[in-house]
């Protein structure tokens, strides 16, 4: 960007391209209280203060909420039913992703180890490390 | 600050509608002002909610419903805040008249949806939410809420048959609501049979799409007619909002937009919970209803999924919320569910609420989230 406003780390562009095209969750650090988001902003919602720094957050985390959904938007219309989840991952960074090996909730628990994976499908992709061993 | 009242409040049937949201708006309006004891020209500002509107290639629906009410120069502005739109309609009409700005204004909320498919409705609800970071990755509007469940029940020792007595008791009110979508009571072996949309929330979870509108007169105290029903005076008009991202937010445990809103109300009112006679909070899935309860400070965290299983917020408990059959079952059209709360209200002070009357009526809360509690509206309301 070279207008006069704020530059923010990265785009939102660029962070889909990143998980889509790079393989990498690219995440964003506040410099002041340490927040760590996946979520594109120019200030900190956690404390309010900026900038933020660039970061790359970890693949591998654990689910600390999930649904299966049976009813799904458009974007994932033949890919019912799946889990949408939330991942707190290693080091920092609370992402939500989806997982279309997860069928049904007795597949997923609280507490369950994720990694994320590259995928040529929307969304931030992650699987079970007792499924498929994780990268990185 | 002025004192300002509710003077008029009404709303059409909630359900499908023929008529387009425009032709509604309309009338709803004028319904509304003709009960306020007030005419048209006394209207100093509209604030009209109307979220779908390109569903029916229509926008900049104001001048529309003030040139239909014969008022064409009266300035208004569309306000939009998901779910919670004519809620901060409602706010901005009372930050107008308590100001001086103006000394009456008109408050309309209207949707209609019934001409899309559930797939259109389902990602049209969806646009609420963080498009590349919630929806992107699998999210429905259900699902953001089934997230909120399933860390509640994570949390806490919950049963499927606690949810399910939400939904029961909102449909055993809306049976008893002429303007609810649907009109019947139901069963825990219906609810507990209803199929799983996103677990753990069931079909009977879940609030209905609808159309519908609803429309709300303020007024201030010296400029009051001869309406033809009783005001209400608002004793706080409070809005707040958290981060978008519900898995941004410290936890998942409650909307903290709506405990800010109403910290902020019950300051501005001079009241406590405990003051409270009844209220209308925003349970677009029974989820919501419980986490409105705790968020509101009427309810420890963790206890208020039991308060309908144990009789408390039922018509004749101790609490009654949501006497008019809620988002839940009397219906959610988006841009209309705010103002209707207030028709609530309205109509349980004005004796018009027949069949679902509360015991009593001195002092009322309303609760509107937009969203997943990106925006939060709540309104604290008494008889004088």
């Amino acid at each position: 960007m070279s207008d006069m406003l704020v530059e923010a780390p990265h785009t939102i562009e660029e962070f889909v391209k990143g998980y889509e095209e790079g393989g990498t969750l690219r995440g964003l650090r506040c410099a002041n209280c340490g927040f760590v988001t996946a979520t594109w902003g120019v200030g900190c919602s956690r404390c309010g203060c900026f900038p933020l720094d660039e970061t790359v957050l970890s693949p591998k985390g654990k689910v600390v909420a999930f649904t299966i959904q049976t009813v799904p938007g458009d974007e994932f219309l033949n890919d019912a039913p799946y889990a949408y989840v939330v991942v707190d991952l290693d080091g920092g960074g609370r992402v939500t992703g989806w997982m279309p090996k997860v069928r049904a909730e007795n597949d997923l628990a609280v507490g369950e180890r994720v990694h994320f994976v590259s995928s040529y499908r929307p969304g931030v992709q992650f699987a079970k490390d007792s499924e498929s061993a994780p990268s990185g | 600050m002025r004192e300002t009242w509710v003077v008029g409040a009404t709303q059409n049937r909630f359900g499908k509608m023929k008529e387009t949201a425009r032709e509604a708006a309309t009338r709803v309006s004028m319904e509304a002002i003709r009960q306020s004891g007030l005419e048209p020209k006394d209207i100093g500002y509209t604030f009209v909610s109307n979220c779908f509107g390109m569903s029916e290639k229509q926008g900049h629906m104001g001048p529309l419903v003030n040139s239909g009410l014969g008022i064409p120069h009266v300035p208004s502005v569309t306000v939009e805040s998901a779910c919670s739109s004519s809620s901060a309609g409602l706010h901005e009409a009372f930050v107008h008249v308590a100001g001086g700005f103006v000394d009456a204004a008109l408050v309309v909320g209207v949707e209609r949806v019934s001409h899309l498919d559930t797939l259109t409705a389902t990602s049209y609800f969806a646009v609420g939410a963080d498009y590349p970071f919630e929806t992107k990755n699998g999210a429905t509007f259900p699902g953001l809420y089934a997230t909120l469940a399933s860390a509640y029940c994570q949390a806490y020792s919950t049963r499927p048959e606690m949810f399910g007595a939400i939904a029961i008791k909102n449909h055993a009110n809306a049976a008893r609501n002429p303007h609810a979508h649907f009109q019947k009571e139901i069963s825990m072996e219906t609810y507990l049979a209803s199929p799983i949309i996103a677990s753990p929330l069931r079909l009977y979870d879940c609030c209905p799409f609808s159309d519908g509108a609803a429309a709300v007169v303020v007024a201030a105290k010296e400029r009051m007619k001869s309406p033809v029903t009783e005001p209400v005076v608002i004793r706080a008009s409070a809005r707040a909002g958290s981060v978008t991202d519900m898995h941004d937010r410290p936890d998942l445990l409650g909307l903290p937009a709506a405990r800010i809103a109403a910290e902020k109300a019950f300051r501005e009112a001079h009241l406590e919970p405990k003051d409270i006679d009844f209220l209308e909070v925003h349970d677009c899935f029974t989820i919501a209803e419980a986490l409105a309860l705790e968020d509101l400070g009427f309810f420890a965290k963790g206890t208020a999924i039991r308060a309908a299983l144990e009789g408390t917020t039922t018509r004749d408990g101790k609490l009654p919320v949501n006497p008019s059959g809620g988002l839940k079952a009397k219906g959610h059209p988006v841009a209309a569910t705010g103002a209707s709360q207030v028709v609530e209200v309205f109509e349980q002070v004005n004796g018009l609420a027949r069949g679902r009357e509360v015991p009593k009526t001195g002092t009322a809360l309303t609760h509107n989230v937009g969203a997943t509690g990106g925006s939060c509206s709540v309104h604290i309301f008494s008889r004088r």
